[in-house]
């Protein structure tokens, strides 16, 4: 296979195909696609061996670390992960690396991923999904909350894009 | 119903390993292991994210109403289990939460781990941050001062079918039509603009153009909502032809015979003799078969049709349902009617009640008036007539 590292899948082929793979999730599985679903049992694991007790005393941890839905997402992360591995191998694209604009530096650029991810864990439990749960998901099962969540979402990138231009521009 | 599967647990976790490898490969080769891919849909020069997002949604959601509509699976029986509930308020704010999160961190929470797999730091870093701001909320959430934001707008599971007051069974088709729609509509425009953005010299900008394939998925679209307008369409006639017709009692026909006939259209569906021999003052005779002939479809429909069959109508005729007025079958049949109105009902007993006596003297006089024999005299009143206003002379043979 020609492994260009800058050749993508035309986007309007890869939405279709990834719907495709969603809709596959609702009628095999009754569920939808997630991620920060299984990103909290990892947190929940963590803590499981720092803090054995901890988890069992505060509610919405014990309940994620029971939920059937949660362990639906942790074994389909690990499919994302071998599936992005795959992909990103036979393209070419496997690389240990950095990403980020050409004027800020590495240092900064990881802060502010650190920085990124937090909120966005924050907000994910906040939303009871991220993109993949609940814009995704939820946005192809016309959910109101969804929808509002994924207006939200492209306002609140639009909103701090241009703060944030030094970082990628 | 057929779908969900929902396979049994061991199998279950295989299934979602499958499902998961094509998730990841799929984002990885969309660009979505990479931030500045992502990063670039919020400056407007490559619209990755929208437009495999977007077609991704419409993509999915057409299957399931498709799934739906051939009675394969049930929309909101899926939705209820897949999707969760509406909490409006914190799902608005962790929005604008997330969004700024994702425009500092250049992932999203599902796009970090193919970033992560593909080998990105950043990636790694950001599924880090995600972990430790979602067990830090969880600390908090259910704490007294956080809960009440936590859970405010509880709407339970709540669709947009639902919001736009659409009935249940056509609300998601024709939600899901006006979404890909828009969908169709918004692709054109995110190519436009990026041709605009892109226009000016700009090194980040990468976009792959929608191309042939993009614009075989328009057309795709497209085709699908006129197919599925025309579809909502059809059903509605569909309906009409299979549509019940409403019951009509002999004693409402016998006075809108009476008082309105020029708003009546009687069809006598008896064999043709019978017909001839007695039937409803007014009506025609035709006997069912030929109904076709009298082309109902394009009558003038401010007559209400009324069917009359040997007994009760067990199915609407096709040629009838046609009809765009309102449509009645008789209630009983002609033998109804016959026992109804051709034969002199038993005499009262003494004492009866003022409303059986009134329905008493109805039937004898449409019985005298249909069949032309003289009424049987009425039974005393049982409240004295007022007196005074002098009585107006009308209707009956005594007068």
């Amino acid at each position: 296979m020609e492994r260009n590292p800058n050749k993508f899948w035309n986007p309007y082929l890869a939405g279709v195909a990834l719907g495709l793979v969603l809709l596959s999730a609702f009628l095999v599985m009754g569920n939808g696609l997630g991620a920060s679903g299984a990103s909290l049992r990892f947190g929940i694991a963590a803590l499981d061996v720092l803090a054995p007790a901890h988890v069992a005393k505060t509610a919405p941890l014990a309940r994620a670390a029971a939920s059937a839905h949660v362990s639906w997402l942790v074994f389909e992360i690990l499919g994302v992960l071998l599936g992005g591995f795959v992909a990103a191998y036979t393209s070419g694209r496997l690389k240990i690396e950095v990403l980020k604009g050409p004027r800020i530096g590495t240092g900064a650029r990881v802060a502010l991923a650190l920085s990124g991810g937090l909120l966005m864990g924050i907000a994910a439990k906040m939303t009871r999904g991220c993109t993949s749960g609940q814009a995704l998901s939820g946005g192809a099962l016309l959910s109101v909350g969804s929808w509002a969540f994924m207006f939200s979402v492209f306002g609140g990138g639009y909103a701090l894009a241009w703060f944030m231009r030094r970082e990628w521009r | 119903m057929t779908f969900p599967v929902l396979p049994a647990h061991e199998l279950g976790l295989v299934v979602a390993v499958l499902i998961g490898f094509g998730f990841g490969f799929v984002l990885e080769r969309a660009g979505f292991g990479r931030a500045p891919k992502l990063a670039a849909q919020f400056y407007g020069t490559d619209m990755t994210v929208f437009k495999v997002m977007f077609s991704a949604i419409v993509t999915a959601m057409l299957g399931l109403v498709l799934a739906s509509t051939v009675g394969l699976a049930d929309f909101k029986v899926v939705a209820d289990h897949a999707a969760s509930a509406t909490f409006l308020l914190p799902m608005v704010a962790g929005g604008f939460l997330l969004g700024a999160g994702f425009i500092m961190s250049g992932y999203c929470p599902g796009t970090s781990f193919v970033a992560m797999a593909s080998g990105k730091l950043d990636g790694l870093y950001t599924i880090l941050g995600v972990i430790v701001g979602q067990v830090a909320w969880s600390e908090v959430e259910w704490r007294p001062g956080f809960a009440w934001f936590h859970n405010a707008g509880n709407f339970g599971n709540y669709y947009l079918w639902e919001l736009f007051h659409l009935p249940a069974k056509a609300g998601p088709v024709v939600v899901a039509l006006a979404v890909t729609a828009m969908a169709v509509g918004c692709f054109l425009g995110a190519e436009k603009l990026e041709k605009v953005l892109s226009g000016r010299a700009d090194p980040v900008a990468m976009a792959t153009p929608a191309g042939k394939p993009g614009r075989l998925v328009f057309a795709g679209f497209a085709a699908v909502v006129l197919v599925g307008v025309a579809g909502l369409a059809l059903p509605s006639s569909t309906q009409a032809r299979i549509r019940e017709a409403p019951a009509i009692g002999q004693l409402d026909l016998a006075r809108r015979v009476f008082d309105e006939p020029w708003r009546l259209r009687i069809v006598d569906l008896r064999a043709l003799e019978a017909c001839a021999t007695r039937r409803i003052p007014g009506a025609e005779c035709v006997p069912a078969d030929k109904l076709g002939s009298l082309g109902l479809a394009y009558a003038n429909p401010s007559r209400d049709l009324v069917l009359v069959g040997e007994g009760d109508l067990l199915e609407l005729p096709p040629a009838a349902a046609a009809y765009t007025g309102r449509v009645f079958t008789l209630q009983g049949g002609w033998k109804g009617w016959e026992t109804f109105a051709l034969v002199q009902p038993a005499p009262l007993a003494a004492g009866a009640l003022p409303a059986d006596v009134e329905l008493y003297r109805l039937r004898s006089g449409i019985r005298s008036a249909m069949t032309g024999m003289k009424a049987a005299p009425p039974p005393p009143t049982p409240v004295a007539a007022p007196a005074g206003a002098p009585r107006k002379a009308g209707g009956g043979c005594s007068g």
